[in-house]
């Protein structure tokens, strides 16, 4: 059952209101009351965005940000029914739009992604755990990974240092993102390209580690030996103890 | 198990009186109630949470994003994750709110009051009657509050019996919601409720509200309950057979001795006027575990 070409009108008319605050010749109406639904609205949109993004916020000033989201709210049409999802519109919309080379703010994107992926990997759906022991060899076993993580690449380093600060820090960036199974708390860790490169070998193989260490050695440009063997042995027990290696397949 | 709610006082189940409501001894709700919306597709720190929720207390459900008087197609991926979302968690009541919140494709995420007009009627009708086949069970929908009339060509009550009558579908009376269109819109409170189906009625909400203005209430949810709203509720509850009752309460936890309080006062007050038995609620076990609720987002 549709509704008539005119309830239609009228009732995109209050939306539209509601999402531009621009004034619309919306029929039947209390004087002096329409602008509570606009305010109303708003707010909730705004609140989400100032949670989801405070150091985005912090960095950029009140003004410019209120700027943003108004541009967002009153141009995109929010898909989502959740709105705790909503911020990843809102970033997306503002790397489409350019909106850091608009502003002069270039390290806009990477931190409006930063501030995201805490969320993000916070609420993701949970992953299925692989069956692991806690005991075994570093080298000669397969190690166990938590599946909830992501490596993020950077050009900004907006995880180590103050967005300004970042402009003159550009590179490769690379931070691992993952969440804590014991308390669900998110944990970033600053990863050098190596690094990097030693994980996703590691994660996408799923084969001990060392079957990749010649490959290693080639790209890290040292001798397969004592050094790189302390090396990737303090590199990984790290990751065991803060728990994104959980330990060893069984 | 929904007879045993009937009576029952419960609130909703917001992130931050998550920890009082399942560690403390603060705050002893009947049942909870989850917005959808706010769980669905999550995993981690708050799946465990909802987890351990639904394995303490019944729960009902109140969506935010139905939209069910939008010109648009309703969404129904949405509404078909949603069935999984209320098998799971054995929501006893699915409610939605009478209104739309979604324009040209975008949603709004607040409720805007849809034109009380005959045609919107029929298409809100015809939507409910979707929505209730689809999610295989009925739907229980809220009079919202609203500022302003739009383009109405009926009255609100006319409004709200005819989709109930057409539909065939349940009722979510929000007492304070009355209250706050009686003080915005000049009518009487008692008179309106008079006129509702109330034997439609699966559902009540109670809440507190905001004056911003001499002759206008924001319904904010961020305050007490008045006086006068319980005095409204006691009336109400003469005229109709037991149901669940909620407290809704979206910010300024400050005091959860407050929200206990308020717990109690409506206890108190149906205690008077509907026979309710003193168990519990049915508790969940643990092998009614929701399962596989992440998979489809």
């Amino acid at each position: 059952m549709k509704l008539s070409e005119d309830t239609e009108r009228i009732q995109d008319l209050l939306g539209d209101y509601c999402r531009t605050g621009v004034d619309q010749d919306i029929p039947g109406i209390t004087p002096g009351r329409l602008h509570h639904y606009r305010r109303l609205v708003y707010n909730v949109v705004r609140d989400t965005m100032d949670t989801a993004f405070p150091i985005t916020l912090a960095a950029l000033g009140e003004e410019q940000w209120d700027v943003m989201v108004q541009d967002f709210f009153s141009k995109e049409r929010p898909q989502t029914p959740q709105i705790w999802k909503l911020p990843f519109e809102f970033y997306r919309y503002h790397v489409n739009q350019e909106t850091g080379a608009k502003i002069q703010k270039p390290y806009l994107d990477d931190l409006l992604y930063f501030e995201w992926i805490e969320i993000e990997i916070h609420t993701m759906p949970d992953r299925p755990f692989p069956g692991y022991s806690r005991t075994g060899n570093v080298f000669l076993d397969t190690l166990a990974f938590n599946p909830e993580y992501e490596i993020v690449r950077l050009e900004y380093p907006v995880h180590m240092h103050s967005a300004e600060k970042t402009l003159e820090l550009k590179g490769d960036y690379f931070v691992l993102v993952f969440r804590s199974p014991e308390t669900g708390n998110v944990q970033f860790l600053n990863l050098s390209g190596l690094n990097t490169y030693i994980l996703t070998r590691l994660a996408e193989e799923r084969v001990p580690l060392n079957e990749l260490k010649g490959d290693i050695a080639r790209v890290a440009g040292i001798e397969s030996g004592k050094y790189l063997d302390d090396s990737l042995s303090t590199f990984i027990g790290d990751l065991i103890d803060k728990r994104l290696i959980l330990g060893y397949i069984t | 198990m929904e007879h045993q709610m009937n009576g029952k006082v419960g609130i909703g189940l917001r992130r931050n009186i998550s920890k009082e409501i399942l560690e403390s001894t603060l705050l002893k709700p009947d049942f909870l109630e989850f917005a959808p919306e706010n769980w669905m597709g999550m995993g981690g720190y708050w799946n465990r949470i909802r987890k351990e929720a639904v394995e303490k207390y019944p729960v009902t459900c109140h969506g935010l994003s139905l939209s069910l008087g939008s010109p648009e197609e309703l969404d129904w991926d949405f509404i078909r994750e949603l069935k999984v979302f209320l098998d799971e968690n054995q929501s006893s009541i699915f409610s939605e709110h009478l209104s739309y919140t979604k324009s040209r494709n975008a949603h709004l995420y607040d409720l805007l009051p849809i034109p009380f007009r005959r045609d919107a009627v029929d298409h809100v009708v015809d939507r409910i009657k979707r929505v209730q086949e689809t999610l295989e069970r009925p739907l229980a929908i809220e009079n919202v509050s609203y500022y302003t009339p739009v383009a109405a060509e009926m009255t609100e009550i006319e409004f709200i019996s005819e989709i109930v009558e057409k539909a065939d579908c349940q009722l979510l009376l929000d007492v304070n919601n009355v209250y706050v269109n009686a003080f915005n819109h000049k009518y009487d409170a008692r008179e309106f409720i008079g006129k509702m189906p109330l034997d439609r009625v699966a559902y009540i909400h109670m809440a507190g509200h905001e004056q911003v203005a001499p002759d206008l209430i924001i319904d904010t949810h961020g305050q007490p309950i008045i006086d006068p709203v319980y005095e409204l509720f006691e009336w109400t509850i003469q005229r109709m057979d037991p149901v669940p009752v909620l407290l809704e309460r979206d910010y300024n936890f400050n005091e959860i001795e407050q929200l206990q309080s308020e717990l109690d006062h409506l206890k108190s007050i149906i205690k008077k006027h509907w026979k309710v038995t003193n168990e519990s609620p049915e508790r969940r076990n643990s092998s009614a575990e929701p399962s596989g609720v992440h998979e489809t987002n």
